[in-house]
């Protein structure tokens, strides 16, 4: 029998491709070897493997057969071909590994074995766990436990090799056979190597992730992780994963300002006749992180009316925000604002100082406040930042001979502003406070309750915050008084271009920024409106701690 | 040289039109870009070598601006991109903008003889090319200037119809004033026109050329509000206004939901993310909420725009429209280029109401499904319910539905003549509005179509402006004083009045 396989051995002597296919077909069919004979037929074999077959299908189909029979000796060959595979050439590698994979469970046990045997050596380890990835049912699961304690490997060649490997087990093993424990673990181990410092790592735990995804090997919460993971690879979001996604998220984020620097400043404003300078030319703290501000801006100093409203843009990377006007001066061209400092836009607008400028300020925008002559009393109620709007408001309506009671409402005493301004266009003003420090304890509705009980009331204006604004409307529920409010509706552009500013008022979409800011209470929306208000707060947040740095 | 004119016109109209190459598709989506990349000179002028130079060209009525096409292209064949330059620059001032975003498969392209046996001349690639080149290559842009004639003209609006008219009303001496509401200047092209079709470069070129010329830009002006219009005119000793405020006021939906948060009209969505950048927040500090699953409402060239913003950012993006693809009214190109990029379409599906979660924020879409009904007496097939409703999730909504006139500028004038719908009347043949010496063009006197048909409005007004400035403007003015008169309508080549 022993001549038998040495016939057959030296007939792989041959080059005729023909007749190396018979060769191979007639040790498929002998039977009765012994593990002697079978090795020296591997031996045999074991040469074609490091034929170049590149571009010569024949010699491809060739070996694919060489594969098949030599996997069918099964494990008695075994350790000739780990032998071997540990001293191939790297296109050769895959041959062996195939082979093994085809011969299965029998040859799991020595390929771990030689896994350990071979430790120190990154070259044959990468070979061994490239045949693990051929392993298919019991044996993969096998070779899966195994795998993840190479996919955290020092060298990056194994790391990728057992990630790879990982990936191909997910192809071979059903489903069910995997415990959920076992695919938590397989999971794991690749998801943190989408982190690591090669890109080659990367790239097989991207590979090892996608041929899991389409294996259903994920749960919902993985599945939601990996989209995450590699939406951030491929710079769909901020979410900083992948060194060289940083690099290009910074780059592009760059981009823009050596496209762009005439974008971001230097085309603002005209440049002869109608050059306009935002300059500040005073500033007051009144309570702390609230300002008054005296800005020149003299185009629309002559036009603006009581109402209206204005936006402005701090700096060339500023949002548009609104703000109100108390005042304005139409001969030495300025107006008046009280900016409370809350959000990131603001705080840059009141760490401004006299003599800075504002890079734009527009308006003025909105329709005027509704005035005319009244019967009964006026009442314009401030609330906050609020109160510096009610003033022009209050001076209209005292020049058409109302009698013009004003309101201020603050937490407490410290808090209170504009209260002497208000007084000298008003007939009277009261003073709430919650905590009771100044005037009457509790809110401006208190006041207003009062002033109602004394004589009848025709005319409100509140302006202040939402639920302040709701008060006001509430309590003239049932009553003739004309109720005003001026809504603070998150605004773009603030010409009715955008319409971000929409509120429901009497069941219609109306922009504020056009036909507000002032709606009779009644018909508001505020629930909407406070909803809507709070659209962006998650974004603030960002902004205001990217300004701290 | 010589040998290139040999080729006759059956040669001609046998070769293949020079596609233009583009960024890929899963590449494109990841950035901001623009999509296509450009001819090469060789491409160009082989291109250039399709045209048959017709003796009676169709492209050049079919253009609103009436470009010399064939001439352009003859010049551009024998590789003088410097004489085409200045040939289209005869008649467009814009050629780098237009080339990239006029509806050419609807006007010049549409009609050219070559493509009635093989593609048409890629006529808006090549006019994109010259306009490049030009650029790339430093040449003098700047006109021949006449002396100045004294005159003052304002415009109001710095979009594709006030630049246009800066430039005509510049180029004939008058002193030109340019206000704009906005920081910056460029109008719709900058806050509506997505940088991978139309970059930043562009527009400001432009508007660089313009200030070259002497014109002068005043920003975050609000006519109407700061400046009336009869301040203008009787105390800023303006001798004429042009009106080119565009169509700046979205239109609505009026369904339930509508004011959900997340739930944007493509004005905000586009004006946050082109003109506040709000994609490089929060170095710029503009926010903008955006949502992974994003419905689109509309498919029009806005709603493509809109669409592929979305996909840029990460969303994954679907397009409802009531009608169905044949009835989109988005230029071909830019649905093609929607579909490349893995974007989902629903045809035949009308938003009927916008589904939200305790804190208002949108969470789902309704539709109705709609069926075209048989071809009416006008041929035009109506989508009709079938009765049949479903829900899709989703956590941004953008409505793309056009947009009104916006009315600061009529609010504010009331002997300035409008229709009910806000758009600004004016007499067809001059683009003289009801107010003396007010002239209007573009989107607020059409309420809404394409940067070319504002451009083509525009020239032909500011050419009307320059005759009532020199004194021989003697028309009988027709302006309507219907209210349901409708907007003016582009038909064909703009205006055959005598030059």
């Amino acid at each position: 029998m022993t001549s038998i396989a040495k016939e057959t051995v030296k007939k792989f002597a041959s080059r005729e491709i023909g007749q190396l296919q018979a060769t191979l077909e007639e040790i498929k069919g002998l039977s009765g070897l012994t593990a002697e004979q079978k090795k020296e037929i591997a031996s045999g074999i074991i040469p074609l493997f490091y034929r170049d077959h590149s571009e010569d299908d024949d010699l491809d189909n060739l070996i694919r057969n060489a594969e098949k029979t030599l996997a069918l000796l099964g494990d008695d060959v075994v350790d000739v071909v780990i032998s071997h595979m540990v001293e191939a050439d790297m296109e050769s590698v895959d041959h062996f590994a195939r082979a093994l994979g085809d011969i299965g469970a029998p040859a799991v046990e020595p390929v771990l074995k030689a896994l350990t045997n071979h430790s120190a050596d990154g070259y044959v380890l990468t070979s061994l766990l490239q045949a693990m990835s051929y392993f298919k049912d019991e044996s993969a699961l096998k070779t899966m436990r195994k795998a993840f304690e190479y996919t955290g490997h020092a060298n990056p060649q194994v790391r990728s090799a057992a990630l790879h490997c990982l990936g191909r087990v997910s192809n071979n093993l059903d489903l069910a056979s995997a415990s959920a424990e076992d695919r938590s673990k397989m999971f794991d181990a690749v998801f943190s190597s989408l982190s690591a410092p090669k890109a080659i790592t990367r790239l097989h735990a991207v590979r090892a992730l996608g041929e899991m995804l389409r294996n259903s090997y994920l749960t919902a919460e993985q599945v939601d992780k990996t989209h995450k993971a590699l939406r951030a690879i491929l710079g769909f979001d901020d979410f900083e994963w992948d060194v060289a996604y940083i690099v290009r998220a910074e780059a592009d984020r760059f981009l823009h300002l050596c496209r762009e620097p005439a974008a971001a400043g230097a085309q603002s404003n005209g440049t002869g006749r109608y050059k306009q300078e935002f300059t500040i030319i005073e500033k007051r703290e009144l309570v702390p992180m609230t300002h008054y501000m005296r800005v020149n801006a003299p185009l629309i100093a002559k036009k603006i009316q009581a109402g209206q409203f204005i936006i402005i843009r701090p700096n060339a990377h500023s949002e548009r925000i609104p703000l109100s006007i108390c005042g304005w001066n139409r001969e030495e061209g300025y107006i008046e604002i009280i900016v409370m400092g809350c959000g990131r836009t603001s705080m840059e607008t009141i760490a401004k100082n006299v003599g800075d400028k504002l890079q734009d300020v527009v308006g003025p925008l909105g329709q005027r406040s509704h005035i005319r002559k009244h019967e009964g009393a006026c009442v314009v109620l401030g609330g906050g930042y609020g109160t510096g709007a009610i003033i022009p408001t209050a001076r209209d309506l005292k020049a058409l001979g109302n009698k013009v009671y004003g309101v201020v409402g603050a937490r407490t005493k410290d808090l209170l502003i504009m209260v002497d301004e208000l007084r000298e266009v008003c007939d009277e003003v009261f003073v709430t406070t919650n905590d009771g420090s100044e005037g009457i304890e509790g809110f401006v509705t208190h006041a207003l309750d009062k002033i109602m009980k004394r004589e009848p009331v025709s005319y409100t204006l509140a302006v202040g915050p939402v639920p302040m604004m709701m008060a006001v409307t509430k309590m003239n529920e049932g009553t003739d008084i004309e109720g005003w409010v001026s809504l603070n509706a998150i605004m773009v552009d603030g010409t009715g271009m955008c319409g971000a500013c929409r509120v429901s008022v009497g069941a219609k979409t109306k922009f504020a920024c056009f036909h507000g800011p002032d709606f009779l209470g009644k018909d508001v929306d505020f629930t909407e409106l406070t909803k809507r208000q709070k659209m962006f707060v998650d974004k603030e947040k960002i902004a205001m701690e990217a300004y701290g740095k | 040289m010589n040998e290139k004119k040999k080729i006759n016109t059956k040669e001609r109209m046998k070769k293949p039109r020079n596609e233009m190459p583009l960024h890929e598709a899963a590449k494109r989506i990841t950035n901001f870009e623009e999509v296509p990349i450009g001819y090469t000179l060789e491409q160009a002028m082989d291109e250039a070598g399709r045209c048959i130079q017709c003796k009676k060209p169709e492209c050049i009525g079919g253009c609103p601006v009436g470009i010399d096409i064939p001439a352009f292209l003859s010049l551009l064949e024998e590789g003088d991109v410097a004489g085409a330059a200045r040939k289209i620059r005869e008649t467009n001032f814009l050629p780098a903008a237009c080339g990239r975003v006029c509806p050419q498969d609807k006007q010049c392209e549409a009609v050219c003889i070559v493509g009635k046996k093989n593609d048409s001349v890629a006529i808006g690639n090549l006019e994109r090319f010259v306009a490049d080149y030009e650029k790339q290559t430093n040449m003098n842009r700047v006109p021949d200037m006449p002396p100045e004639t004294g005159k003052r003209v304002a415009i109001v609006g710095s979009g594709p119809a006030g630049l246009t008219a800066a430039y005509e009303l510049r180029k004939r001496g008058h002193a030109v004033t340019v206000f704009e509401a906005f920081h910056r200047g460029g109008g719709v092209m900058v806050y509506g026109i997505p940088r991978f079709r139309l970059p930043l470069e562009i527009i400001d070129d432009d508007i660089q050329l313009l200030v070259d010329m002497g014109v002068e830009f005043v920003y975050d002006m609000i006519i109407g509000n700061i400046l009336t219009l009869d301040d203008l005119i009787e105390k800023e000793g303006f001798d004429a206004v042009f009106i080119g405020t565009g169509a700046g006021l979205p239109k609505m939906l009026g369904i339930p939901g509508e004011n959900l948060n997340g739930v944007y009209s493509a004005n905000e969505y586009l004006t946050r993310i082109y003109l506040m950048h709000a994609i490089h927040f929060p170095e710029n500090t503009t926010p903008l909420f955006q949502g992974k699953k994003m419905a689109v409402i509309g498919a029009g060239n806005t709603a493509m725009d809109t669409l592929r913003t979305g996909k840029r950012l990460g969303a994954q993006v679907t397009c409802y429209y009531r009608r169905s693809r044949e009835e989109a009214p988005a230029r071909s190109e830019e649905l093609e280029h929607a579909e490349q990029e893995f974007i989902d379409f629903k045809w035949l599906s009308n938003p009927i109401e916008f589904i939200g979660d305790e804190n208002n924020f949108v969470t789902g879409i309704k539709c109705a499904v709609m069926k075209l009904s048989e071809p009416d007496d006008s041929g035009r097939r109506k989508p009709v319910p079938t009765g049949e409703t479903f829900i899709d999730e989703v956590d941004t909504v953008v409505f793309s539905l056009g947009c009104d006139v916006n009315p600061i500028i009529p609010n504010a004038t009331p002997d300035l003549r409008v229709n009910k719908w806000g758009i600004v009347m004016v007499d067809e043949e001059t683009c003289h509005t009801s107010k003396k010496g007010v002239f209007a063009g573009g989107d607020a006197i059409t309420g809404g179509s394409t940067v070319i048909l504002a451009m083509g409005q525009a020239k032909n007004a500011a050419l009307k402006v320059h005759e009532y400035l020199m004194g021989d403007f003697n028309y009988s003015l027709n302006v309507p004083t219907d209210p349901n008169a409708p907007g003016i309508q582009w038909a064909g080549r703009f205006s055959k009045a005598k030059r």
